[in-house]
């Protein structure tokens, strides 16, 4: 531990003996942390460790309720939002935080609008500084649309420009690339690499090995609100890393297991759904995972959707087993055994303020647990949520806990119990383990096998190349709203892969410039 | 980047309220000889005025993502104040400060009740409401109470050239409220406010304080329409408010058609508040029955809130 980033002169950010209580949970205890000036700092742990509680009481969203915290050793016990920034500290939500109705100039310059004499808003100004900020990390996107034209990817990037705005020197980033394209992922990378080489401090919160060991010097791993080791990013193997950040030892990647895969169960043709995609034609056949994968905005959302009814679509025949069956709304999609598991899981698959159980029961509530379709069996009811809390291990306190209080990862395994309660035949995820930790992420695609293996077809929506390669047995390429490429998984290569998500055509005959490129 | 509005449908989502307002005066117009002139436009004008300055002020409270209705019952307090303490023989300045005061500790109620406690806005303005009609009915014990001093009156019915002084204040409150709002940092707080808070909040604005400021300038608003109101009608009759209780919240909803689908405006909010009494003109103009006027309101503003709401539903997404 020689490293000159060690050197106790130079932290910037640290946080001694910090704990935090919330009504229910001690989301951190006696944590220390410390921040050297200049690194890119990783800071990993499974949902519900406290890296983002630790985060916000850096920058004083929170407080804590005991220790202390320093930036440049200044303890910021008594300083708001407004007085962190000032010290040079920007933070970067993994809720992007966005006015939709606003332009992207004025989002990014929320709160800090430069103003004309009279004390009116500066739009020529306005434009000028958004530009400046975003060119840092997009080229493409305009000042000038409102933030709710933009796709996902776009908001993000509008996101991180917007704190880059106070010229921060030190950025913490809670999982920036989540929702980012590949594209948009080597910019801000690229970005990092330059900011850091001109001294900016990062916080780098993420669940994605390969960028903690792209672009990270060191490592800080939190657990159960503990913090469990910080170190070199050299020292610590990706092995070592996991089991730090779970406790318990598990395997990187699902073993590919051999499902006996049976007859055509769905089978779209012609499909052009209305928001986006051509001609969509594909079978889906039973104990079968087929992996659709492309970057953000390439339309798989859009096609998942339109299947099952949640979005019209222009024309198109979906079969169900051999008979083709119309499928105008989600209701139709439901009682002919088709499945969604939702991305946006906080808009689209949750009521946050209701209880775990009454989510769990939403589907299958009139199917499996009513009397003469009038009342609720609710001994039936909750015997059964009990069983799928502890099947999918939800950590939550009681089946009666309110949704929307749980961590992020645990709302998503909610959504997930939800439609395994309902037996569908043909599940749809939609990716199913954006933001979730790593054990929980094993944890579904635990679920979705076992699935297969009973016989359900599996369509498995994903932006993450390696989670697609080790689950599924058949993988579509979607690239601007088309399916460019059908690739069996044992016949296909990583690169190849990414080679078509990023709409390259040919990979056989371009192989040997792209091997050059690297 | 999606188009320009280019369809019918699009251009019905975004203008709807401007297109059926522009139709109005053109068949009113046709079918109606006394409907088209001046005089029964500077009717409908000094009519409108103030509806629409207490529309501008609940315009305001929508933007901000709250509601406040508690100007039913302000206006009523209002009017009995400045008539009684008028006829008691203060002076018309004074008079004035004293209904500017009462203004502002209603909207600091509501700051306090909706902000400050938290308690949900359609149920704190609606209590406050009930107060403030309490308050007026304690003060005047039910009894109408006239305005006879023609100095006070000429400020409601004094022209400037062709234009009645009304229309003045009603169009000279909109433009500021329309430039506050669109041109400087806190009038685009307020709109931030009402569409993420949160985001608001992260950029070290103090959001709390932005929205309490809302409720006061609103509740001054609604003081000022009250002012017009009680001069316009020559003095306090007992339930003034509550006649413009829902033409108020009508208007503002109109406004949602217009300009800006489904979000609060203030061009929006005039051309709903002038639709509203254009309405009512030009139905009485024909010889429709007064009773059947409701009646129209009410399909017009089904067809409103359906436009403005179905344009809601394009951005949020359907749940599931």
């Amino acid at each position: 531990m020689n490293s000159p980033i060690d050197d106790q002169e130079n932290i910037v950010i640290r946080a001694e003996r910090v704990s935090k209580y919330f009504p229910g949970v001690q989301a951190l205890t006696d944590l220390n942390f410390a921040v050297s000036r200049g690194e890119v700092h990783a800071l990993c742990g499974e949902n519900g460790a406290g890296k983002s509680t630790l985060m916000k009481i850096i920058v004083r969203e929170y407080q804590e309720d005991e220790g202390n915290v320093f930036i440049e050793d200044q303890n910021v016990k008594n300083m708001d939002i407004r007085d962190v920034q000032q010290l040079g500290l920007s933070l970067v939500y993994q809720d992007l935080n966005l006015v939709p109705m606003l332009t992207v100039a004025h989002n990014i310059c929320l709160g800090q609008e430069p103003v004309t004499r009279l004390g009116t808003i500066d739009w020529k100004k306005m434009r000028f500084k958004a530009k400046e900020f975003l060119s840092e990390v997009s080229s493409q996107i305009s000042v000038d649309v409102t933030v709710e034209e933009l796709s996902i990817s776009e908001q993000q990037l509008v996101a991180i420009a917007r704190a880059l705005t106070t010229r921060p020197r030190f950025l913490i980033l809670d999982e920036p690339t989540a929702r980012l394209d590949q594209h948009a992922i080597e910019n801000l990378f690229s970005f990092l690499k330059n900011a850091k080489d001109s001294g900016l401090t990062v916080v780098y919160i993420s669940h994605q090995l390969e960028e903690i060991y792209r672009i990270c010097d060191r490592i800080t791993v939190l657990r159960d609100g503990k913090k469990i080791i910080t170190g070199s990013t050299k020292d610590i193997p990706q092995a070592e890393l996991v089991k730090y950040m779970v406790g318990r030892e598990i395997k990187q990647q699902v073993p590919k297991e051999i499902v006996p895969i049976g007859d055509v169960i769905l089978s779209v043709n012609d499909l052009y759904p209305e928001k986006k995609g051509e001609d969509i034609g594909f079978d889906l056949k039973s104990g079968e995972i087929l992996g659709i994968a492309g970057s953000i905005g390439a339309g798989k959302s859009e096609v998942a959707r339109a299947i099952f009814g949640a979005d019209r679509k222009k024309s198109g025949t979906i079969s169900i087993s051999g008979r083709e069956v119309k499928i105008p709304n989600p209701v139709e999609a439901i009682a002919a055994g088709i499945a969604l598991v939702p991305e946006e899981r906080r808009a689209q698959g949750l009521v946050g303020r209701e209880s775990v159980r009454k989510n769990i029961t939403m589907v299958s509530l009139a199917k499996k647990f009513c009397a003469a379709k009038l009342w609720i069996l609710q001994d039936k009811e909750k015997r059964a949520v009990k069983e799928s809390i502890d099947k999918l291990r939800i950590a939550t306190p009681s089946t009666e806990q309110e949704v929307g209080l749980l961590s992020g990862g645990t709302q998503q395994k909610v959504v997930v119990g939800k439609w395994l309660m309902g037996e569908s035949d043909i599940y749809i995820f939609d990716e199913p383990t954006k933001g979730i930790d790593v054990g929980g992420k094993q944890e579904i695609y635990g679920l979705i096998v076992d699935l297969a293996r009973q016989g359900a077809g599996i369509i498995f929506i994903s932006n993450e190349l390696l989670e697609v390669l080790s689950l599924c047995d058949r993988i579509l390429v979607m690239y601007h709203g088309q399916i460019i490429k059908e690739l069996l998984t044992q016949a296909t290569s990583r690169e190849e892969l990414l080679f078509y998500v990023m709409g390259g055509r040919d990979y056989e005959k371009k192989t040997n410039n792209i091997r050059a490129d690297h | 980047m999606k188009k320009k509005p280019t369809t019918l449908g699009q251009i019905i989502n975004n203008y709807g309220t401007t297109f059926a307002f522009i139709l109005a005066i053109i068949v009113f117009s046709i079918i109606s000889k006394r409907f088209f002139s001046v005089e029964n436009f500077q009717n409908i004008l000094v009519q409108s005025t103030s509806l629409g300055i207490c529309a501008f002020g609940l315009t305001l409270v929508l933007i901000a993502g709250e509601i406040d209705l508690s100007y039913g019952g302000l206006i009523g307090l209002v009017g009995a104040v400045l008539a009684g303490m008028l006829k008691q023989g203060y002076s018309p300045l004074f008079v004035s400060l004293v209904i500017l005061a009462i203004g502002l500790t209603t909207g600091l109620l509501n700051a306090i009740l909706i902000v400050g406690l938290k308690l949900p806005s359609f149920l704190a303005s609606v209590a406050v409401m009930f107060l403030c009609m309490g308050t007026e009915r304690v003060y005047n014990l039910g009894i109408t109470t006239w305005i006879r001093d023609p100095q006070v009156l000429s400020i409601v019915q004094a022209y400037i050239g062709p234009v009645p002084a009304p229309v003045i204040y009603l169009f000279g409150i909109f433009v500021i409220c329309y430039f506050l709002q669109t041109q400087t940092r806190m009038g685009q707080y307020v709109r931030a406010l009402g569409e993420n808070i949160d985001a608001v909040k992260e950029v070290g604005i103090r959001a709390s304080l932005t929205k309490a400021a809302v409720f006061v300038v609103a509740a001054v608003l609604f003081t000022f329409a009250a002012y017009i109101e009680t001069l316009r009608n020559g003095g306090a009759t007992m339930f003034a408010g509550r006649q413009l209780l829902l033409y108020v919240l009508a208007a503002s909803f109109l406004g949602m058609a217009t300009f800006k689908a489904g979000k609060a405006n203030f061009p929006g909010t005039l051309i709903g508040a002038l639709f509203l009494y254009t309405i009512t003109s030009g139905l009485a103009g024909l010889g429709i029955k007064y009773y059947l006027v409701p009646v129209v309101q009410g399909i017009i503003l089904i067809i409103a809130v359906a436009i403005s709401s179905a344009r809601r539903g394009k951005i949020e997404q359907i749940q599931f």
